[in-house]
């Protein structure tokens, strides 16, 4: 289809029903394509509605896999919640973005110099163009973050700003986010999605690429650096997993290249900023940060935060380190300071503002004060300092015993209040499922440092409204984002961040990798509860299958009963569990218990019931939450694998997991197993052999050794030769049913079963192989430079345990005469089993941060009469 | 007078702390009618302590120090000698009304001015309210000169509250001051500085130390000493005056200054984060010891 595109177009037939009086970014009011919109929807066209539709199914189920999600505080279903993202995007042509650039680069230098002004000589107070209560009654004015000398007097190095467009095409500025603004990650994956889902679309629209955008601003932060190092450490400092956008703080630490650390990561001392990694303390040169001024320093900031870095403030006035954005600058993120603006870039920049903020009224000033007392209905009524915690309301719908409480509030504090004017703000297309339909639309840009300006990103960030009709729009409340395509006349060179040619790195192939102590040990648990989780699905299915009467061999022949021969190894193996939560019927003096149901219902209930911590799907959450902690280090293939912990053992119906029929419960098993050998085979073909590697397969082979040694105790152990059932199952768990076979062609026998799966360390599923690859990691860790406190004592006892138990005749073990218990057998199994524990706990006491809360130390209270 | 004084502060930690952070402003302030000829503070445990000195917005010394080491006790122990003289204070009857300074405050965009407008507003741990304002402008009379009616409060805060050490905490706020009528200097000086600026008047908090005289015929009891609080208020042309509502007194060389700000948060003389020591308990020693 060629030329210009009316709505006639089969993708735009369903109607396309403008927000009244609003500006649509597509069409005219008369309903015809903007210029700029032709050549999209032409392609679009081209592509058509079912293909369009079809291909972006596949691209949510890729957003759903790369595990790209937005919290929300107090939804129960809002950790974790899938990104929303619309097909869409919205256009802007070059022309028109060059002006807004001007524009907000224009804003950049403005707040910047006003941040300079005020956190330094203050010659804008006593000049009075800015109201010193502005300054004075904001909690956002840190006087410890006062008199600082900040690199390159820059504040803002990442600056983002909210835009809408009003009826009349005019755009206007809704507010500034100046100390950690996000979203510029989301905008950053939003681009990939939609690239990569309409590479036709993408690449005949022109778009300007977004990857220059992010190297200048690394670039701007490897020049912050203090020290003269080659390479210096930039960290990224995240509030962590629980925060609404931790998604993309780990998503930009890894595109960006920095390390993701929490708080309690880092370390002051003397004046400086310090990594705990495991091998001991390293400098830290600049920090971007993912927390408000306030969270950043207990010591001199809020004294209730336990996110932040105690000592921090003093190692940036010493000049040991650089925050970005600079510590105190979400004092401009006041709409109160929108009124002053053109005044005050007069002022400073002798210029006119370019891109006006939408207007403002700060209640400190009389004149205002009563301009908003008597137009209430038609504004919206914002905190004039937005930490104080007040949320902006519209006057116009406030009940009227509100409204009469706001107007008493405004009075009594009136420099607390601002008011501003409600926009009708423009509407683009989004794609629903019977075509395009109109949503309000507000674009989140971006602003980074470089050198003396400021750069802007080619795009950005746009939200859409939930409905037509709703005008508020806001991720927490339920809208969706939309990429944004600055859509260029020349063809654009394909631009990826790559470092450049001429940069030299210096080469290193140590074992220093930068690893927290922190992450580490969410590794070592992240292996211990895959590893658990799969043997539980083992054993669970093992039982299961020869309940449903689909056992694989052909020993079995028909659905055991409570009084069938195999029935007591079933239970024997569900006892090697060894479970504190079984919900098994100890008792039953009577008989009357259909002892077969209960068994089925405690297996389902294995697999199924959330709040028994020994489930499977507890379990598997366990697993889901050690992996969020550590995303910044698991390639996005393994996090792909990752991202269906949490709902692979989740019954449809969380509360009725006792209805789920055995062969669906089975069904979940068999896809467990198979998620969690796929994990493993990225895990061998992927990771690098650091530290990270050995803390990650500590975990797994200290588990799987110690659930190998608890089921040979509870099964080999007292096993009579005529239980030949519970040799065969003990095979199925650990996979070596068809070595065995291939190996004896004879029936079941203790010894020969126990040498397989016990001794023979060619087998990957032996307890020696577990043992001697524990072994081999733990030697690994030893050599790492800080290995002086490697717990040496613990590995040797493990050590001798082992050869003790490796070394002696297994057939000696296991012949003891009919119905004894093999107490050799069991006695050397103990002292492993005593040994592993105790290596484990050694492990975590070497190296890991333990979760010591910081504390504020109490005050002396001022008490002379 | 000349003065030796001694300010000795000790945690001492159930468990022991492994890492902890500290702010001390325990280094007096050089005055009109005050000069500290020699200032230290020593700080045990004596390990690999580093410390710094800035002066922070109000002006105030700030000793900054970290103790890197595993330690179960700590102890701060400022020792200072100075000079304080008698400042006349100014004539209260002269000063201007308290509604011109309210009115004249907000526009003064001298330093000096600016200075003095930032203790108009709330901060952390005073917060202003009506029940306040309508307690103070029983002083506050119509025209009455600002000074005055200052004092007037003072007096009035002594005479309605009554000082008891074991009735407030360190964090209790001004209302629960306001309602119990007991507590101690902090709490004085916090409800004083809240009923002025629920007025719209600048009223800062300054903290420091009290010579103490010891009952007649009785022996100076060394350490017995506390540290002391009073609050101040500004009047244009004469600057700061302190006033003293937990003695009703207009402080005088009796009265040495530490540091001021908004409220106690913004002075107190030691503060931290530890990592580790779950309990701690807290000894502090004050001995002022007349010189001359």
């Amino acid at each position: 289809m060629s030329g210009p595109e009316t709505l006639d177009s089969p993708l735009l037939t369903a109607e396309y029903r403008q927000a009244p009086g609003a500006y649509d970014e597509m069409c005219s009011p008369a309903g015809v394509l903007r210029p700029h919109w032709e050549r999209y929807i032409a392609s679009l066209s081209n592509l058509g509605g079912e293909e369009l539709a079809h291909r972006w199914e596949t691209a949510r189920q890729r957003i759903r896999e790369n595990g790209v999600s937005y919290n929300v505080y107090g939804d129960p279903l809002g950790m974790d919640r899938p990104w929303s993202l619309d097909a869409i995007p919205l256009l802007i042509p070059a022309e028109e973005w060059r002006r807004i650039e001007g524009g907000l680069i224009q804003r950049a230098r403005l707040l910047n110099l006003i941040l300079a002004d005020l956190y330094g000589p203050q010659k804008l107070l006593r000049d009075g163009h800015i109201p010193p209560a502005l300054v004075f009654a904001n909690p956002a004015f840190w006087r410890a973050c006062h008199g600082i000398k900040v690199p390159r007097d820059t504040y803002l190095h990442l600056l983002a700003v909210d835009l809408a467009r009003s009826t009349d095409g005019q755009w206007w500025v809704l507010s500034d986010r100046t100390q950690a603004p996000s979203g510029a990650g989301y905008a950053l994956e939003n681009r990939i999605v939609l690239a990569e889902t309409f590479p036709d679309l993408f690449r005949e629209s022109q778009v300007l690429r977004l990857a220059s955008f992010f190297r200048a601003f690394r670039e701007t932060l490897l020049h912050l650096s203090p020290s003269r190092r080659e390479n210096p450490r930039v960290v990224l400092l995240t509030p962590g997993p629980l925060n609404e956008t931790y998604f993309e703080h780990s998503y930009l630490s890894r595109y960006l290249g920095f390390t993701l650390v929490q708080g309690s990561d880092l370390t002051v001392r003397d004046s400086r900023v310090f990594l705990k990694s495991l091998e001991g303390l390293k400098p830290v040169d600049v920090i971007l940060r993912r927390m408000d001024d306030s969270y950043c320093d207990p010591l001199e900031l809020r004294s209730d935060s336990y996110l932040g870095v105690a000592g921090l403030v003093e190692a940036v006035r010493a000049g040991n380190v650089a925050v970005a954005n600079a510590l105190g600058s979400g004092l401009s993120e006041t709409s109160a300071f929108m009124p002053f603006l053109p005044g005050l870039s007069r002022r400073l920049l002798g210029e006119e503002l370019a891109l006006r903020s939408v207007a403002t009224w700060w209640c400190g000033q009389p004149k205002a004060l009563t301009y908003v007392r008597d137009n209430l209905n038609f504004l919206v009524i914002k905190p004039a300092f937005p930490s104080k915690g007040m949320e902006p309301v519209f006057g116009g719908q406030l009940p009227a015993d509100q409204r009469d409480r706001l107007l008493a509030k405004m009075s009594a504090h009136p420099e607390d209040f601002a008011g501003q004017e409600l926009l009708n703000i423009s509407t683009a297309p989004v794609w629903a499922e019977d075509g395009l339909t109109p949503r309000h639309v507000v674009l989140r840009v971006y602003l980074a440092a470089a050198g003396d300006s400021w750069m802007v990103m080619p795009g950005g960030l746009a939200r859409v409204s939930p409905t037509r009709d709703t005008p508020v729009v806001s991720m927490q409340r339920g809208g969706g984002s939309k990429d944004t395509w600055v859509l260029s006349s020349d063809p654009v060179d394909n631009f990826t961040l790559r470092p450049p040619t001429d940069h030299r790195v210096e080469l290193n192939r140590g074992l220093t990798s930068d690893l927290p102590s922190r992450a580490a040990e969410h590794l070592f648990w992240l292996g211990r509860y895959v590893e658990r989780s799969e043997h539980l699905s083992r054993v669970l299915r093992c039982i299961l299958m020869r309940m449903t009467g689909e056992a694989p061999s052909p020993s079995q022949t028909s659905i055991p009963t409570a009084t069938s021969p195999g029935w007591d190894s079933l239970m024997k193996l569900h006892e090697a569990l060894d479970s504190p939560h079984s919900r098994m019927e100890k008792d039953d003096p009577q008989g009357h218990l259909d002892e077969v149901r209960d068994l089925e219902e405690e297996i389902l209930s294995l697999i199924f019931e959330e709040g028994r911590g020994d489930s499977l799907n507890a379990n598997l959450n366990r697993a889901a939450r050690a992996t969020a902690q550590v995303r910044d280090r698991l390639s996005s293939d393994l996090l792909r694998v990752a991202s269906q912990f949490g709902s692979a053992a989740r019954a449809q119906d969380s509360l009725a997991w006792g209805y789920v029929a055995p062969g669906d419960a089975l069904a979940v098993l068999n896809r467990c197993i198979l998620m969690l050998a796929s994990l493993r085979g990225i895990e061998i073909g992927n990771i690098t052999r650091g530290p990270g590697w050995h803390f990650l397969s500590i975990g797994r082979r200290i588990e799987r050794s110690m659930r190998l040694v608890e089921l040979f105790r509870a099964i080999i152990v007292p096993l009579n030769p005529d239980h030949w059932q519970e040799l065969e199952m003990l095979l199925e768990v650990a996979d070596s049913s068809i070595t065995y076979r291939s190996r004896y062609f004879t029936a079941l026998q203790a010894a020969p079963v126990l040498d397989l799966i016990m001794n023979d360390d060619s087998n990957p599923r032996s307890l020696a192989f577990q043992v001697n690859s524990l072994i081999g990691h733990c030697a690994g860790l030893s050599k790492m430079p800080s290995g002086t406190g490697w717990p040496a004592a613990q590995q040797r006892q493990l050590e001798g345990a082992a050869a003790r138990l490796f070394g002696a005749d297994v057939q000696a073990l296991c012949d003891v005469g009919p119905g004894a218990p093999r107490l050799e057998l069991d006695r050397l199994l103990a002292d492993l089993e005593t040994a592993l524990p105790a290596l484990s706990e050694a492990i975590s006491n070497t190296y890991f941060s333990h979760a010591v809360m910081e504390r504020v130390m109490e005050r002396p209270m001022e008490g002379a009469p | 007078m000349m003065y030796r004084v001694r300010h000795e502060t000790v945690y001492t930690y159930e468990d022991a702390v492994s890492v902890s952070h500290h702010l001390l402003r325990l280094t007096p302030r050089e005055l009109k009618g005050q000069h500290c000829r020699e200032s230290r503070i020593l700080i045990q445990p004596v390990i690999a302590v580093t410390t710094t000195t800035h002066k922070d917005y109000f002006g105030n010394t700030v000793t900054s120090f970290t103790l890197p080491e595993s330690h179960s006790r700590l102890s701060v122990d400022a020792i200072s000698v100075l000079e304080v003289k008698t400042v006349e204070p100014p004539d209260f009857a002269a000063s201007p009304a308290w509604e011109e300074v309210r009115d004249s405050v907000q526009s003064d965009h001298s330093l000096e001015g600016l200075d003095a407008y930032q203790f108009v507003f709330d901060s952390s741990r005073i917060v202003g309210s009506a029940a306040l304002g309508e307690y103070a402008l029983e002083s506050f009379t119509r025209t009455r000169p600002l000074l005055d009616a200052v004092f007037d409060l003072t007096r009035r805060i002594h005479r309605d509250f009554r000082f008891d050490a074991k009735a407030t905490e360190v964090t209790t706020p001004v209302e629960t001051f306001f309602e119990k009528r007991r507590g101690v200097c902090q709490d004085f000086s916090h409800l004083q500085i809240a009923c002025m600026r629920s007025l719209g008047l600048p009223a800062r908090y300054v903290s420091g130390y009290l010579r103490t005289l010891p009952p007649p015929g009785r022996p100076r009891l060394v350490g017995a000493d506390a540290s002391h609080a009073w609050c101040a208020a500004w009047c244009p042309g004469s600057g700061w005056v302190d006033f003293d509502p937990t003695n009703n007194c207009i402080p005088s060389d009796g009265h040495i200054t530490l540091a001021w700000g908004r409220d106690y948060s913004d002075v107190s003389p030691i503060q931290g984060v530890l990592l580790g020591g779950a309990k701690h308990t807290l000894e502090v020693r004050v001995d002022v010891l007349p010189l001359s």
